[in-house]
């Protein structure tokens, strides 16, 4: 038995093939009728050598459409979601359509980078849950960004420092869309306590941002943090400089 | 737009922002905050990050706790691989690994799953995975002695997404953001429809999860 998924590979491959041929014929103008007949000739001569292979392969009926198992999806994440490490996720803001999404990560901190404040049906749920919330008000200077201003350099310097106590896991960090905000603080997880190169995180930021932040990224490049690390409380990812490595630098 | 229409839609914006809670809502304020920093007696203060950097692969991202997915690594990302103390590694591409990723490999005594992609002698790199080649990569993840593992392709991109999407299906996620995920990883050219349509034709009852040894993410 050939199942559908090798079936349907095997049909866009022909079809492939095909599209291929057709091309090759147009993009020869010069071609007249006879020379083009006898290209035909020459192309279904080649064919039946391919179709026999897979025709043994596949003896089966073929599939003209679809059969797809109507399976209700369990679960739905909230916009750009990802794990960042065990037990730390990050996300744009959770719908009510994502809570039994979110219950599977048995949060015990929620961490949000936002303006919004009217979104009561998730703040019942958080509440519910018995989940940790932290509030970290950043209004938007243009339509997205991190801004330059001392108040949220400080929130960050607080949410990494929450983020390096892992009484606080699992914690779920997220922004209104998972772009900008929630891409600067990553960024700087990734810096500061992974000790990622400037280049990698660039291209995570980018990879959930699609787009060029305001100043984001030099943002993640000049910022300063002031970090209170305890070896004892400290979260497996975090990574520190090696003594010996900084003093062959110095 | 000129200026009086902007302020109009600021106010628009201020009037959606204002709008009045439900009688027994829970404000933002009043809901529980326990997180707390590290002690700062029992702390040391750090302000820059570690001099040696480790440079992730290709396409490197997590995928849940101990999973990760990526490129294929060059010698530059072996001091970034060591920090996941990899157990084993699935290599989906048809194409042979570099000499110096594969003694990565037998150096850290890491077991390697390959040929999974080589499906036939005629397989071109840019074909499908074939789903006995998705089925035998999901069952190697759904083995948790085999983690901390790391999926890869040659690019991180379409392979590695076929067989990531295909995991996410199992966990029954919703196709939309198995797409999304597909294609953050696909690069300016964009996700391949032949991809998401063997996502989508992936009949996820094939697959047998002995919860026993499953990760306790794939069974919830």
């Amino acid at each position: 038995m050939i199942s559908q998924g090798d079936q349907l590979l095997d049909q866009l491959r022909q079809y492939d093939a095909r599209k291929h041929q057709l091309r090759s014929q147009i993009s020869d103008p010069q071609l007249n009728s006879s020379a083009r007949r006898m290209n035909e000739q020459t192309q279904t001569q080649t064919i039946p050598i391919n179709t026999s292979l897979t025709q043994y392969r596949y003896s089966t009926h073929t599939y003209t459409s679809l059969k797809i198992k109507d399976d209700k999806p369990h679960y739905v994440p909230p916009i750009n979601f990802a794990t960042v490490e065990s037990n730390l996720f990050r996300s744009g803001h959770p719908q009510p359509n994502n809570f039994s999404f979110l219950k599977t990560l048995n949060l015990k901190t929620i961490i949000y980078l936002g303006d919004k404040t009217d979104n009561y049906e998730y703040y019942k749920w958080i509440n519910d849950n018995g989940i940790s919330f932290r509030f970290f008000k950043m209004e938007l200077p243009n339509s997205f960004g991190i801004q330059h201003e001392f108040n949220d350099q400080v929130a960050l310097n607080t949410i990494l420092n929450l983020l390096l106590n892992n009484v606080n896991y699992p914690i779920l960090i997220h922004s209104n869309k998972g772009k900008h905000r929630v891409g600067v603080l990553v960024g700087l997880i990734r810096k500061f306590l992974q000790g990622w190169s400037m280049s990698g995180i660039f291209d995570e930021y980018g990879k959930f941002a699609r787009e060029k932040g305001e100043g984001d990224m030099e943002f993640i490049e000049l910022f300063k943090p002031i970090l209170k690390i305890d070896l004892n409380t400290r979260p497996n990812f975090v990574r520190l400089s090696n003594q010996e490595e900084e003093e062959e630098l110095e | 737009m000129g200026e009086e229409e902007k302020d109009k839609d600021k106010d628009k914006v201020k009037a959606k922002k204002d709008k009045a809670p439900p009688k027994d809502a829970i404000l933002i304020e009043q809901l529980p905050n326990l997180a707390t920093p590290n002690d700062a007696a029992t702390s040391t203060t750090i302000t820059k990050p570690p001099s040696l950097r480790i440079v992730p692969p290709l396409n490197f991202c997590p995928v849940e706790r101990r999973l990760y997915r990526s490129g294929q690594p060059s010698a530059i990302n072996h001091s970034f691989l060591e920090q996941l103390n990899l157990k084993s590694i699935i290599w989906l591409a048809i194409e042979d690994p570099q000499d110096n990723f594969l003694r990565f490999i037998d150096e850290n005594n890491i077991n390697f799953f390959y040929n999974l992609g080589y499906d036939s002698i005629d397989s071109n790199s840019w074909d499908g995975l074939s789903e006995s080649s998705i089925k035998q990569a999901l069952e190697v993840i759904a083995d948790e002695k085999n983690h901390p593992l790391l999926v890869c392709c040659g690019m991180g991109r379409h392979r590695t997404g076929t067989v990531i999407g295909c995991l996410r299906k199992l966990q029954g996620w919703n196709l939309a953001s198995v797409s999304e995920e597909y294609r953050r990883f696909t690069g300016v050219r964009g996700g391949r429809i032949l991809v998401e349509l063997l996502i989508e034709a992936f009949d996820v009852g094939t697959i047998q999860i002995d919860k026993e040894v499953a990760p306790d993410w794939l069974i919830r």
